[in-house]
């Protein structure tokens, strides 16, 4: 009865340390709110700071609803003030960004 | 009381004579018939004559040129729109404004900070520039011209300059200062391309000044236009703009002009004067018309950027 549990704590344990381990490898998506997006130009220039950052995984633009998409691959992850002088670096002022596991 | 009277009378009489000199000078009215819009083709997708995301277009002959950025790819056509080759797909990243001079394509690649070059048919030949912002380096180039010896003007994004450069890519000289963004003291803002007249003038589409520069062989400003005194005033009145992503001079020698938030293109003399406007409007969230070419035949063709299309016009007859 004993074994029994000690054996049940530890496949308990080990699952939640693998499913951690997963959650904690998996990216990161940042939704980053960026006026004037409409002007290729002016995306292709964003777009193009992000695809050349190390970690980066895929950038995508919202038009419609003027977002920058940025996926991170395994373990990456970005702080605020890094996100903002990438996008002050392509010439724009990011208004607010969400974030959320992938 | 009535000095009051009389003063208020003054100021208003000043302000109309104000008006009427603004309407006048500033907001000329067409000299052509207006252009009309014969056919479109493409549409979204990365099939043959399809295109995701149109961003440069040029004209030779009877083959229209285009830089389907997505795609990374240039398409090429016939006049009517039946497409007939492309190439480009393992040289270019994000190609943007074309030219086409000495029988040769010049693109400027967005992603690659390079010029590359192909001949008419697509093969590759060779490329133009690094990566930086060093006399001769580029970064973000948007649009290239080529003078017929050879040396390259290329405007550079986000380095707020452009560079004249020998065939090899040796800096020549440049105008703007590089990095810093202005309308006044030689700066540039944001210039988004570049076009060569037969005689040697360079335009440059100072794309977030919504201006036009025009610099003689000798290097020096000749005109500027766009909107009143050219200082970065925009707008949708005729001959303004509002942000200019694409320039080309026709055969004809007239200066096109691609007015994207207005979504139309303008058409002006070697010398700015304004002559027409034209163009399809946007439905959002982007817009249309991002690049400009002239035929021979005078038909004018678009890049549409939001519709992934291009447009074909012809010049309107006069009525007799």
């Amino acid at each position: 009865m004993k074994l029994s549990l000690i054996k049940t704590l530890l496949l308990f344990t080990a699952i939640t340390l693998l499913w951690s381990n997963f959650s904690f490898a998996a990216g990161i998506q940042y939704n980053m709110r960026v006026d004037g997006l409409a002007c290729p130009f002016c995306a292709y220039g964003i777009e193009k700071k992000f695809t050349k950052t190390e970690g980066v995984d895929s950038v995508d633009i919202d038009l419609q609803k003027g977002l920058v998409i940025v996926k991170t691959r395994e373990g990456k992850t970005f702080r605020e003030e890094k996100l903002k002088e990438i996008i002050n670096d392509a010439g724009f002022t990011m208004k607010s960004v969400t974030e959320k596991d992938l | 009381m009535k000095k009051i009277l009389k003063s208020i009378q003054w100021l208003l009489f000043t302000v109309l004579v104000l008006i009427a000199i603004t309407w006048f000078v500033w907001m000329p009215s067409a000299q052509e018939p207006a252009y009309v819009l014969e056919k479109t083709w493409g549409g979204k997708g990365s099939a043959a004559g399809q295109f995701n995301e149109p961003t440069g277009i040029a004209v030779q002959g009877n083959e229209v040129f285009v830089s389907d950025s997505r795609n990374h790819r240039i398409q090429v056509f016939d006049l009517d729109g039946t497409a007939l080759r492309q190439f480009g797909v393992n040289n270019l990243e994000r190609p943007m404004n074309l030219t086409i001079a000495n029988n040769e394509l010049y693109v400027a690649d967005y992603f690659a900070d390079q010029i590359r070059v192909f001949s008419l048919q697509g093969d590759y030949r060779r490329s133009i520039g690094k990566p930086g912002t060093g006399p001769g380096e580029l970064t973000i180039p948007g649009g290239v011209a080529v003078a017929s010896n050879g040396d390259l003007y290329v405007s550079g994004f986000t380095n707020q300059r452009v560079q004249r450069l020998r065939a090899d890519g040796s800096f020549v000289r440049q105008w703007g200062i590089t990095g810093e963004v202005g309308t006044f003291g030689g700066k540039l803002r944001y210039p988004t391309d570049v076009a060569l007249s037969k005689n040697g003038t360079l335009y440059i589409a100072d794309g977030y000044n919504d201006r036009v520069l025009a610099i003689g062989p000798d290097g020096k400003l000749l005109t500027k236009w766009g909107g009143p005194f050219a200082i970065n005033i925009f707008g949708s009145f005729n001959g303004w703009f509002t942000t200019i992503t694409g320039i080309s001079v026709g055969p004809s020698g007239n200066v096109f002009v691609a007015d994207f938030y207005n979504d139309r293109v303008q058409k002006f003399t070697r010398d700015g004067s304004f002559l027409n406007a034209f163009g399809i409007k946007s439905t959002g969230p982007t817009h249309t018309t991002i690049a400009v070419a002239e035929a021979e035949d005078g038909s004018v063709f678009v890049a549409d950027y939001a519709n992934h299309q291009i447009q074909k016009w012809r010049p309107g007859r006069a009525h007799i």
